[in-house]
């Protein structure tokens, strides 16, 4: 199993740990504990099966598992999105191994950034989303529960199935749908109507990050994926369940607590957004320097959707005030010495 | 000559699964598929392999017989569409393992390429539960029969495979929340 998925994996046990202590104590703990941990097991099989085919399959078996919870998108609908990613990295992975012209193994490269964009459920791929849905049965699961580790075995896969020139376009795959997903996701959680479907496009943008990380095929790139998935499993997500509630109540507070929210999730310093975010422009200055002016101005987009997302929070009491402080101390430990996160990725 | 037949039943079986509605049809081409990707899978993924394929499409195919709407509903109207992606999928996938790729193993290329492009694109149509299952058994037939393009794929993802196409039609369909 690669180190990286290992990381993520414990990230995301951590995560779902934090969700059930501290959740209000009117929640149904039982279930997402059975869920949640039914879910972290298919995880783990995706990252530690041998092969990329069997990882597909698991992928395959997650969707099902996922299709078969109760929620309010019928079957068909949850199965839509995971039966496109594994056809594109099927289809991806017979174009990788056989014999042919160079231009079949660039079709792999766009056949596995497709594929990995639907399996998360990111631009051009969006899951049907409705936010009243449980989290575990909705597409939240996909972008910040089962997605990391998928993504860092599918990239994984990739360097192993593709030849150097096409592993260059894979990452400018990477790249560019990174891009397109920053600014769709931050522009429409900054503007959507719903609060949660902000939160669901401020994941996307998040991604976004992550994807141009993984795309910039340096060391500075997949440490800055690294820490943007940190902070998806470990800040946004357990704020987006926390957020839930105040959804639910209709609540939306202008108090410091929504303001510390809110630079958290903008990935302000001390943050470990910040760090992230130092890291990908470093990465993209070396690799070439306009792209680091793009990345640049559309992470400044981040700000008009983090202080919505912060003030929608309301304002979290008992337990779940004491979820958020966690959150908030874990993101700002990352933030300033992240260093033992990356060398467990041996990044 | 074996080979060329089992993609071609392959492909009919893929098809069938995306021109029907119904149980009947959906089982019937979930059983010609498998037993085509058997086939053409064989020479690399040997007799256990290619057993595992046949054995767990005939229990998908199994299970779909006796749950989903009734009958054939083969070509049912409307589905004009539908049988023209069969025939332009086929010619793709046709011309691409043939002309475009090279190498041995055309036939097992073909017949995943037919499988997967087809059961994927069948499971992003469908609205119905049932039909949805059979395209994504099918879609986890055809990836497993994939690997055998793999060096040295062994006997488990075939196995897998096999069964995750069980585990996917008898899984229970969403019970949906109402708001």
């Amino acid at each position: 199993m690669l180190p990286e998925s290992i990381e993520l994996l414990a990230l995301a046990a951590f995560a779902l740990a934090i969700a059930l202590v501290f959740m209000p104590d009117r929640s149904p703990r039982r279930r997402l504990a059975l869920q949640g941990g039914a879910g972290l097991a298919g995880t783990a099989a995706v990252a530690a099966v041998p092969t990329f085919d069997l990882a597909l399959l698991v992928l395959v078996l997650l969707a099902v598992f996922q299709a078969a919870l109760e929620g309010r998108r019928p079957t068909a609908a949850c199965l839509k999105a995971p039966g496109v990613a594994v056809a594109l990295l099927a289809l991806a992975a017979v174009f990788a191994r056989v014999g042919g012209p160079e231009l079949i193994h660039r079709f792999a490269a766009v056949g596995l950034g497709a594929g990995l964009a639907a399996a998360l459920g990111l631009l051009p791929y969006l899951h049907v989303f409705d936010p009243e849905e449980p989290v575990t049965a909705s597409p939240i699961g996909w972008l910040a529960f089962v997605g990391p580790v998928l993504a860092a075995v599918i990239v994984a896969g990739a360097q192993g199935l593709l030849p150097a020139d096409a592993g260059a376009a894979f990452g400018a795959v990477l790249i560019g749908l990174g891009v397109v997903n920053m600014a769709w996701g931050s522009l429409a959680a900054w503007l959507t109507e719903s609060n949660g479907a902000a939160w669901r496009y401020s994941f996307v943008a998040d991604w976004g990050l992550a994807l141009c990380g993984f795309g910039l095929t340096l060391a500075d790139g997949r440490r800055a994926a690294l820490l943007v998935l940190f902070t998806v499993v470990l800040g946004r997500l357990p704020l987006y369940l926390a957020s839930r509630q105040a959804g639910k109540d209709r609540v939306v507070t202008e108090r410091p607590v929504n303001l510390l929210v809110a630079a958290a999730l903008a990935g302000s310093a001390p943050f470990a957004g910040f760090a992230a975010r130092v890291l990908l422009l470093r990465g993209a200055t070396q690799l070439f320097w306009p792209l680091a002016l793009v990345l640049a101005l559309v992470m400044l987009l981040w700000l008009p959707g983090s202080l919505r997302l912060g003030r929608s929070m309301g304002l979290p009491r008992g337990r779940q005030a004491l979820g958020v402080a966690l959150v908030l101390a874990l993101n700002v430990a990352a933030g300033l010495y992240p260093l033992p996160l990356l060398a467990g990725a041996r990044l | 000559m074996v080979e060329v037949a089992a993609a071609f039943v392959a492909w009919l079986g893929v098809s069938l699964v995306v021109l029907s509605d119904a149980r009947r049809g959906l089982a019937l081409g979930t059983l010609l598929a498998a037993a085509g990707l058997a086939g053409v899978a064989l020479p690399e993924a040997g007799p256990a392999g290619a057993l595992a394929l046949v054995a767990g499409g005939a229990v998908a195919a199994a299970r779909r017989f006796t749950a989903g709407p009734g009958g054939w509903g083969i070509l049912p109207p409307g589905s004009t569409p539908r049988l023209i992606l069969c025939v332009a999928g086929g010619l793709l996938a046709l011309w691409v393992g043939l002309e475009v790729m090279t190498g041995e193993g055309a036939a097992l290329r073909f017949a995943v390429m037919s499988g997967v492009g087809l059961a994927g694109a069948r499971a992003l149509s469908s609205a119905d539960t049932s039909v949805a299952q059979t395209a994504f058994a099918v879609l986890a037939l055809a990836v497993a029969a994939g690997a055998a393009l793999g060096a040295d794929a062994g006997v488990w993802p075939f196995l897998a495979g096999a069964g995750a196409a069980v585990a996917v039609t008898w899984a229970p369909g969403r019970v949906q929340r109402a708001a």
